[in-house]
């Protein structure tokens, strides 16, 4: 039987908690992250063309365009990579508790902000 | 795909305002959802003006208020208003949970009551839980023993045994968690959902069943089991302060080592 009921609201009046809100996120930056990591292969495969077509890959990547894209994909991967330890550790069985989703929530997303400045000062000899 | 947006039928359009008639200096607005099935319209939210000096101290006394006294049509279920049986289960304020042990002071601003989250529904606040219902079923939620009706020995349980129930066998299936699930939004059909995979739990862990193989056996599925990705809304939402998501990842662990 055809039920022609309206169906209740759901994302639209749903409130947003730290843990859905990383999870969605999480899901966003995989896919970011793989496109992004289909661009650095195209990069490295670049090489065999020649230097003019790598160097032509430099200049875009030099742009104010370019530096801001590298430093968010430091940052989608930092995210990732943290989030996935967060998983990691879920599957092995712990961290279910309330309290402590909330905490490694926050610590992944300070962490990854933390990561991605680090990534940025790592990639400029700063150290 | 999931549909992410509500379909033509189900658009939310601004319903009747009623006014306060006590001139109460109190007042505090309350949106409720409306559907009506004999109307054919779409559904509506209808903003209530409720007399707060007058009223219990529970989400459950403003509509008791509401229905006696402004507009009996409204239509909700309850029954032991003590947070028992799980009928009065509606989304607050963007958060599902029981009306009756929810506190309305524990919010601020007008007050939003909508029914549980991507139900179909059957009027105003009611769901349609059938399908839940259903899946509850399929996981067989009984005892199975391989005796038969000869040898009728009573099961014994150690007290270490029956702790390992704890924080499960208190669920009262009032689906709070469920609706509030996305993944069980978009695959409602296929994916069993936070409250069947915690009974499903609570049964593959009772040390007197005899079937805990084909149990596991039966929920381990791409899509029964492991549309669950973390998203921890029910573990947020349930009202009685129990884990689901921490019992699914209990049933995808017993599932890895085993």
């Amino acid at each position: 039987m055809q039920n022609n009921n309206p169906l209740s609201p759901h994302l639209q009046i749903y409130k947003w908690h730290i843990s859905s809100l990383l999870s969605i996120t999480h899901r966003v930056v995989g896919v970011i992250n793989f496109f992004a990591l289909m661009v650095i292969c195209f990069w490295a495969i670049s090489l065999f063309f020649g230097e003019n077509f790598y160097r032509s890959f430099e200049i875009v990547l030099n742009t104010f365009f370019g530096k801001f894209l590298i430093i968010s994909l430091c940052w989608t991967f930092s995210f990732q990579i943290l989030n996935e330890i967060r998983h990691l550790v879920w599957d092995a069985g712990f961290g279910f508790d309330l309290k402590v989703a909330k905490i490694s929530g926050v610590v992944t997303l300070i962490g990854s902000f933390i990561l991605t400045i680090l990534f940025y000062l790592v990639g400029r000899n700063f150290f | 795909m999931a549909q992410f947006s509500l379909p033509q039928n189900s658009k939310i359009e601004v319903g009747n305002y009623f006014k306060d008639k006590t001139n109460s200096k109190n007042l505090r607005k309350i949106n409720v959802y409306r559907w009506d099935p004999s109307t054919g319209k779409n559904p509506r939210v209808d903003t209530f003006e409720v007399d707060m000096d007058n009223c219990g101290p529970k989400v459950l006394d403003i509509l008791f208020k509401i229905k006696n006294e402004i507009d009996p049509s409204l239509t909700f279920r309850r029954s032991c208003a003590h947070g028992v049986c799980g009928s009065c289960a509606m989304n607050i304020d963007g958060i599902n949970g029981l009306a009756c042990i929810k506190s309305h002071s524990d919010t601020n601003g007008d007050l939003n009551i909508y029914p549980l989250p991507h139900l179909k529904v059957v009027k105003d606040l009611i769901g349609d839980l059938s399908t839940l219902y259903k899946q509850y079923e399929s996981i067989q939620p009984w005892l199975k023993v391989d005796q038969t009706g000869q040898e009728k020995t009573e099961l014994k349980q150690s007290q270490k045994d029956r702790e390992k129930l704890d924080g499960y066998y208190e669920c009262i299936l009032c689906a709070c968690c469920s609706t509030s699930c996305p993944s069980y939004w978009w695959n409602g059909e296929k994916y069993l959902g936070p409250a069947v995979l915690l009974q499903a739990y609570r049964w593959i862990n009772d040390s007197r069943d005899g079937d805990k193989k084909e149990r596991l056996k039966k929920v381990a599925d791409e899509l029964k089991l492991y549309r669950c990705h973390t998203i921890m809304n029910c573990t947020n939402s349930c009202p009685k302060g129990l884990n689901p998501a921490k019992a699914i990842g209990s049933i995808k662990k017993m599932l890895a080592t085993s």
